[in-house]
């Protein structure tokens, strides 16, 4: 076109970053060392996304830390390992370069910010049996961090309603033996160094990325919503916006790096494309799937778009975060004695103590002569032996059971109370009980893996999983479908480019964490698998996008 | 355990401010995260509030019970949490304007959108009787409120969640003075 009108901007960079998540905070952190100038759009008014709220571990596999730990891994037995996981829906180049990559991205993340992640040794992969699988090691602890580092943006940094209410690093948490011994926490010093504003997991990590941006003089752009990729002469040259009620457009002279998180909050999305009902969302409601609707708009293929990194939510009435009634990510109360996850037949119909991401897939079953789906909705059942030792919820052991939690002086009133089959739930229960004074679930295989014992009581004889449900009164809350993020979105490249169906490059659109097609299929390798390949192909998004003409 | 005080000036009689704050229909509404009160005695209430932590919020039932009701300059009161492991108290004092106790508050707290929609539908009459708002802004404080308010969580949990609590108490006293303040100032100043 020779008389082209010149477009106004707003701001202009040569690398534009859409989301405040440990991916974007990464490829801006990457693209600015390589020489880039950054800007980074945040939708909300809080740094952080998925990953502020999140155990803020990273999981990757043959990292310089394991070294020092003495523990051995190989890039043959991470590939062999995250391959099967993929039950044949991964992409094996990504899963490749993830395992190729990401140790460098570690050493580059830890080089330029504050962060020196702890190798957890005692933190099994989430399949250690696997082949390829470790039984600690590969997931790494960022520690805890200072929040008062980042003077006038410690106000904007997301906090976690679930790790946002104490100051421990994940070390600490496995030492103390956190979820089977909730009152061994040292609770006097937890609220000091809240006082103080240090903040852990998710935080942490996300506070440390954010402090190293804010020294380069990378200040996010807050309440910024990308709307609309701006193409010219087949590239992505911008993005078109709203800020505080106004069209905002930014120019990106090298390209833009979509990092905006997973659509788990929009509905439209999750009834299009999940394979499960995804009604309990963990993650902060701001994640309605804005950059995967930008990108399928300019031609992006789309990849894994059935799978989600799945768990199970638990909900305490009127418990609300940033607006929403909050879902709590379950990920260790089903694990411990004196518990059941029953469908409504009173039937188990899953080892309760899996990962969160697996434990998840049987309640999405389907019945495909009633056309029902026979395990919805399911329930958590614990006894007061549950509830003495390890509380519920947000209820410390011994505490009062708050009334929302329904009850039964029996196993059978509580049947009632809740609407399940009271026969075979009380069948259950007494099938169940035997299992437990043997210490062998034969139905469901609970306690056998290492996995499920890390979340176990190791007190409990003969299996840490497993203890009888036989002490008056008994309790059942609702266990609804959660999902820390989904994980289909926009297929990229082994740079973190988005491509076209045809597996052509769009010029100047790269993809990374919840947003990109997640190269694990519908697997979760281990603590932090999120992030770490969030991370990863941020690194190298930010990077090579860098690079660009 | 956290707690806070605020004190807010009245440009009106505190004999004025008592007439409004001893009735607690006046001002319940007022309350940072106030869903609904019931009143069960002259001295029992229940108060169902939306209690934010700065990371998350919770219904939080409570009891309030007035020990000591001392118009028109203080009431005392102590509070019990029905489904949170929380209690706490505080007092309300109200009384003639100090200087030497409180610094002078700006000339008006109502929220500026309020001040101009009383502004405009008086503006005429206010300007016939010679400028009876600029007068009323700029008229010296006469009385002095002061809400001092303590909580404290319970359990093994205390520590952490007293250490949330803390810095949530005060913006909730500030806003319930300030509130109060506006909207006895709005009263006084309609002609």
């Amino acid at each position: 076109m020779l008389f082209r009108k010149k477009r106004q901007w707003d701001v202009e960079c040569d690398v534009l970053v859409v989301g405040s998540g440990a991916a974007g905070l990464t490829a801006a952190l990457a693209a600015h060392e390589a020489g880039a100038q950054v800007a980074l759009i945040e939708k909300s008014d809080k740094i952080g996304g998925a990953s502020a709220v999140s155990g803020g571990v990273l999981w990757v596999p043959n990292n310089h830390h394991m070294g020092e730990l003495g523990i051995s891994d190989s890039r043959e037995e991470a590939v062999c390992y995250a391959t099967r996981l993929a039950d044949g829906r991964g992409d094996n180049e990504l899963i490749e370069t993830f395992v190729d990559k990401s140790p460098e991205m570690l050493r580059f993340v830890e080089g330029e910010t504050g962060l020196n992640f702890t190798s957890l040794a005692r933190y099994p992969d989430y399949h250690p049996e696997f082949e390829g699988g470790k039984v600690g090691g590969r997931s790494l602890d960022p520690g805890l961090f200072d929040s008062n580092d980042l003077g006038e943006w410690k106000s904007k940094l997301r906090r976690s309603p679930i790790f946002g209410m104490t100051a421990l690093t994940v070390t600490e948490a496995t030492e103390w033996g956190v979820f089977a011994k909730p009152l061994n926490l040292p609770f006097k010093l937890l609220g000091e160094r809240l006082s103080k504003g240090f903040v852990c997991y998710g935080g942490a990590l996300v506070g440390q990325l954010l402090k190293a941006l804010l020294q380069r003089a990378i200040a996010p752009l807050m309440s910024f919503r990308a709307r609309e990729l701006i193409i010219e002469d087949g590239r992505v040259i911008g993005v078109r916006g709203e800020q505080g009620g106004a069209e905002r457009s930014i120019r990106a002279r090298k390209a833009v790096i979509l990092t905006s998180g997973g659509f788990e909050w929009d509905r439209s999305l999750n009834s299009q494309f999940l394979s499960g009902q995804l009604t309990h969302p963990n993650s902060p409601p701001c994640n309605e799937g804005d950059g995967l609707r930008m990108a399928m708009v300019v031609g992006a293929a789309l990849g894994n778009m059935t799978e989600a990194w799945w768990c199970p939510s638990l909900m305490i009435p009127g418990e609300e975060y940033d607006g929403k009634q909050l879902n709590r990510a379950d990920f260790a109360t089903r694990s411990l004695p004196h518990s059941i996850i029953v469908n409504r037949n009173g039937n188990r119909f899953v080892n309760e103590a899996q990962n969160y991401n697996d434990v998840m897939k049987p309640f999405f079953a389907f019945d495909s002569a009633s056309y029902e789906r026979p395990n919805l909705p399911a329930w958590l059942i614990v006894d007061a032996n549950h509830i003495l030792k390890y509380g519920l919820l947000t209820v410390m052991p011994g505490k009062a059971v708050p009334s929302f939690v329904a009850r039964g002086e029996t196993v059978g009133e509580l049947a009632s109370v809740i609407g399940v089959n009271a026969v075979r739930l009380e069948a259950t229960v007494r099938n169940f009980n035997r299992f437990a004074v043997e210490g062998v679930d034969p139905e469901f295989h609970r306690g056998e893996s290492l996995y499920d014992r890390f979340y176990g009581d190791p007190d409990q004889k003969p299996n840490a999983n497993l203890g009888a449900i036989e002490k008056a009164p008994f309790y059942a809350v609702e266990v609804h479908a959660g999902s820390i993020g989904t994980k289909g979105g926009v297929r990229v490249n082994k740079n973190g480019e988005a491509i076209r169906a045809d597996g052509a490059v769009i010029r100047g659109l790269y993809a990374a964490g919840n947003v990109m097609a997640g190269p694990f299929g519908a697997g979760y390798p281990g603590a932090g698998s999120t992030i770490g390949i969030a991370m990863t192909f941020g690194f190298l998004a930010g990077r090579k996008a860098a690079s660009d003409a | 355990m956290p707690e806070v005080s605020y004190t807010t000036t009245l440009r009106i009689p505190h004999d004025q401010v008592w007439g409004f704050v001893k009735d607690m229909n006046n001002w319940a509404p007022f309350l940072t995260g106030y869903q609904a009160h019931e009143i069960l005695s002259e001295t029992d209430s229940l108060w169902t509030l939306k209690g934010d932590v700065g990371i998350l919020s919770r219904t939080v039932k409570l009891k309030a019970r007035v020990t000591e009701w001392s118009g028109p300059d203080k009431v005392t009161f102590t509070l019990e949490g029905l489904n949170e492991d929380v209690e706490g108290g505080g007092v309300v004092t109200m009384g003639p304007y100090h200087a030497s106790t409180v610094p002078l508050a700006p000339p008006l707290t109502i929220a500026s959108w309020f001040r101009r929609l009383i502004a405009a539908l008086f503006r005429k009459r206010s300007t016939k009787a010679g400028g009876t708002l600029q007068r009323e802004a700029t008229r010296p404080p006469q009385s002095q409120l002061t809400f001092t308010l303590r909580m404290e969580a319970g359990g093994p949990t205390g520590p952490i969640v007293n250490a949330l609590l803390g810095p949530a108490l005060l913006p909730a006293t500030e806003q319930l003075a300030n509130k109060i303040a506006a909207h006895l100032h709005a009263i006084e100043l309609r002609p």
